[in-house]
């Protein structure tokens, strides 16, 4: 018996021996390890999870596989052609939505796992943690999601974004409201000014929804329309009854939310329960559209807006959006949406910026970063591109705005702004509770 | 010098214990250059600040037996002061860390003299509740930056009077000083008048009182240590991540956590704060980067970690302590 525990230690300590020196051989081809950051559990682990995927299957099927169909130059390299072929390698952390966990995580990337560079984090509070680490030890860090305005105005030297921040998402929604005052919105007449003039908002009360809320009174006050409402709610509370409650009690015509997904699901029950009635329904994008928001709601969200960066139906106006969309709902079930969209840009863009560079050196990143401009076309995105200013926020991306709208018993989004890519009728007034 | 004399005197310790002592002195002294990557080290940074932040809460819930949970608001007095000292002021670090500690012990006091007014569960709730308002309102404060929170300016090359450094060796430094301080005082504590009338309101509050003992006042100053202490630990949060919010330094998850490693180590003894720190830190830090990120294996590390807790506290509900005194009875 003693024999055989000896024999069986023995064993055990050879085939792990042999694991720990082969396993490098096995993995002798060239990589480039990029750290991605990640919500992957806790509250947000939901949308954390969509985004590693969507990041990974970018990372494989786009950059290091050659897929000869898709009409994108990057999926004829198979690996980053100035690097020598090397294939992009990401290495994911869970930051579960806590700063201080972000930074540790973000070091550990850095100094441990060797990382080049970082990607990430989504809540824009572990972004500030996250980014403070890669300035302070001079690693470029390329944000494909947080949108709060403040990240790009710190003056940071290894920071840059990709996507558009809440100023722009918040100016295109006060622009869908003054379209529909004059007449341009798909499908719907002209609506007096009057019926539209009150907007309440809820908006989650950490970093980004705060930041929401504050964008959405400036530019009210600058298109001409009243805040008569503004909450800030936690978005892990159980119940949000006295926050629909108040919102219903301002009577606004318009009600506008910053929310992730459990929140977004729970307010939308709640003014269901209390059959809230405005005439318009707007969500800044996170819980508004992920893929479980319509799941679970279904054709309760008959007419809810969100605004987001990536439609399913732009494959209308933009092919490869199209034949990207296809392959990634054929790998995991789902449309991309805007947050997953962003990720895939998020990958494209470093590969683009490595290719670039020519090397792994910080500097020449870094330099590749302030250079960089990849045409829109090469994106899943309807943007124009990707360039960064000064500050390091990209200036060639855009917003849309969807709708839900029922359709043949599924919730199909249809985009509703930018007016010149609306693929339906807009529904409007929001139509009430089925 | 009596004070001091009983700080350092650690004669009444078992040997084992001064060995250990000894030994742990040591390892931390050499930690940084054992080669151990920025990760190790940021979860050994960790460990330090919630054994100061234990510590100071085991003066008045270990040996004031009062279950306080509510210790979280006095991180944010600390943090919040360094912050906004900094970003208005330029203050440095040296000067705003002691303000805060000022401010936190007025506010303790304004706080703690009704609060001890409440016994038991009430008191318990009650300190939840203060906290979660002091929360409220930072979250709501524009002019603290409200749920936006305050970023700290990053400073190109490194600031020893703003305590910003490149390498986090030089953090863990600090914060080991502060963590050896917080024994000491912890050691002259328990010796002290303060430390026995404690015990003894702890064992029985009538039967002190009626030896002259005035317990609120006694646990109003034990309340007051205690959030001078996780206020010099909220100070070196603020530095150390160079960004708050009223969620990382004031939210109830922290105090439960700051109180949960004491209880854990073994409440009203010297080293259970640190030995709680030591075990429920690295679990918690090690199986997140491990577990976090794998498919498949989403909420294992949240599991093992609360089973492990509940499997301690069943076994010995004095803590991890208790069980090695039980060990070493046999």
């Amino acid at each position: 018996m003693k024999m055989n525990k000896t024999f069986f230690i023995f064993a055990s300590g050879l085939i792990l021996f042999f694991l720990m020196v082969c396993s490098p051989l096995y993995a002798a081809e060239k990589e480039i390890k990029i750290g991605v950051l990640y919500p992957l559990s806790g509250a947000a682990a939901t949308i954390g999870r969509d985004l590693q995927k969507a990041a990974e299957w970018t990372a494989e099927e786009l950059v290091n596989n050659k897929k000869p169909d898709i009409d994108l130059l990057m999926t004829k390299w198979g690996g980053i052609p100035n690097l020598g072929g090397a294939k992009i390698k990401l290495i994911f952390a869970d930051h579960r939505g806590e700063p201080d966990r972000g930074a540790d995580l973000a070091k550990r990337l850095i100094e441990d796992d060797k990382v080049v560079g970082l990607m990430g984090a989504y809540h824009s509070s572990v972004t500030k943690t996250v980014s403070a680490v890669a300035e302070r030890y001079q690693v470029p860090m390329i944000n494909d999601s947080s949108t709060s305005p403040d990240l790009t105005r710190r003056g940071f030297k290894w920071f840059w974004r990709c996507t558009p921040h809440d100023e722009f998402f918040t100016k295109d929604l006060f622009e869908l409201l003054k379209g529909l005052s004059e007449g341009k919105v798909k499908g719907v007449k002209t609506i007096p000014k009057d019926q539209l003039k009150n907007l309440a908002y809820a908006c989650e009360n950490t970093e980004w929804g705060s930041s929401v809320g504050k964008v959405i009174e400036t530019y009210a006050k600058e298109y001409g329309f009243n805040v008569v409402k503004g909450i800030l709610y936690d978005s892990k509370s159980p119940d949000l009854t006295s926050e629909a409650r108040a919102l219903i009690a301002a009577k606004p015509d318009c009600m506008l939310f910053a929310s992730y997904l459990s929140d977004s699901i729970l307010m939308i029950r709640t003014l269901k329960g209390m059959k809230a009635s405005p005439n318009f329904f707007w969500g800044q994008n996170a819980g508004f559209e992920m893929a479980d928001f319509p799941k679970t709601l279904g054709a309760d969200i008959n007419g809810v807006l969100t605004r987001t960066v990536f439609i399913a139906k732009i494959a209308k106006v933009k092919r490869i959006a199209g034949q990207i969309n296809e392959l990634y709902k054929k790998k995991y079930g789902d449309d991309v949406t805007g947050a997953t969209g962003r990720s895939i840009v998020g990958v494209q863009t470093w590969a683009y910026v490595l290719n670039r560079a020519g090397s792994t050196d910080k500097k020449a990143i870094q330099k590749a970063c302030n250079d960089i401009n990849i045409p829109g076309y090469e994106l899943v995105m309807p943007w124009d591109g990707v360039k960064f200013d000064a500050t390091g926020q990209n200036i060639l991306g855009k917003g849309l705005i969807g709708q839900y709208q029922w359709k043949e018993g599924k919730n199909e989004l249809e985009i509703i702004y930018p007016f010149d890519l609306a693929t339906a009728n807009m529904i409007y007034p929001f139509p009430g509770w089925k | 010098m009596e004070t001091l004399r009983d700080a350092f005197d650690f004669r009444d310790f078992s040997k084992p214990e001064k060995v250990g002592f000894v030994i742990f002195t040591l390892f931390l002294l050499v930690f940084p250059w054992l080669g151990a990557g920025s990760f190790v080290k940021a979860v050994v940074i960790q460990f330090l600040l919630f054994s100061l932040f234990g510590m100071g809460w085991n003066t008045i819930g270990g040996y004031g037996g009062q279950v306080e949970l509510g210790k979280a608001q006095y991180v944010g007095i600390g943090a919040y002061t360094v912050a906004l000292a900094m970003v208005w002021w330029k203050i440095p670090f040296w000067v705003s860390m002691p303000i805060g500690v000022l401010i936190a012990l007025g506010y303790s006091f304004i706080i703690g003299y009704p609060l001890f007014r409440l016994k038991g569960h009430y008191f318990a709730i009650a300190t939840i509740c203060t906290s979660l308002v002091l929360q409220d309102i930072f979250i709501n404060w524009k002019l603290v930056g409200a749920a936006k929170g305050i970023e700290l300016p990053i400073h190109e090359h490194p600031d020893f009077l703003y305590m910003q450094f490149k390498s986090d060796t030089y953090y863990f430094y600090f914060i080991m000083a502060l963590f050896y301080v917080a024994i000491f005082y912890m050691n002259w504590f328990r010796k002290s008048k303060l430390g026995y009338q404690l015990r003894m309101i702890k064992e029985d509050e009538e039967a002190a009182e009626s030896l002259g003992i005035d317990a609120r006042w006694c646990k109003i100053k034990a309340y007051s240590i205690a959030s001078a202490f996780v206020a010099v630990g909220g100070g070196f949060l603020a530095v150390y991540n160079l960004y708050i919010d009223p969620y990382s330094v004031m939210d109830l998850d922290l105090s439960i956590k700051i109180a949960l490693m004491a209880m854990l180590g073994g409440a009203g003894s010297m080293w259970g704060p640190i030995i709680g720190s030591a075990f429920l830190v690295p679990l918690d830090r090690f199986l997140g980067s491990w577990l976090g990120a794998h498919k498949g294996l989403i909420g294992v590390d949240f599991m093992i970690y609360s089973a492990l807790i509940m499997i301690v506290s069943a076994y010995q509900p004095r803590g991890i302590w208790g069980i090695i005194e039980q060990f070493r009875k046999r």
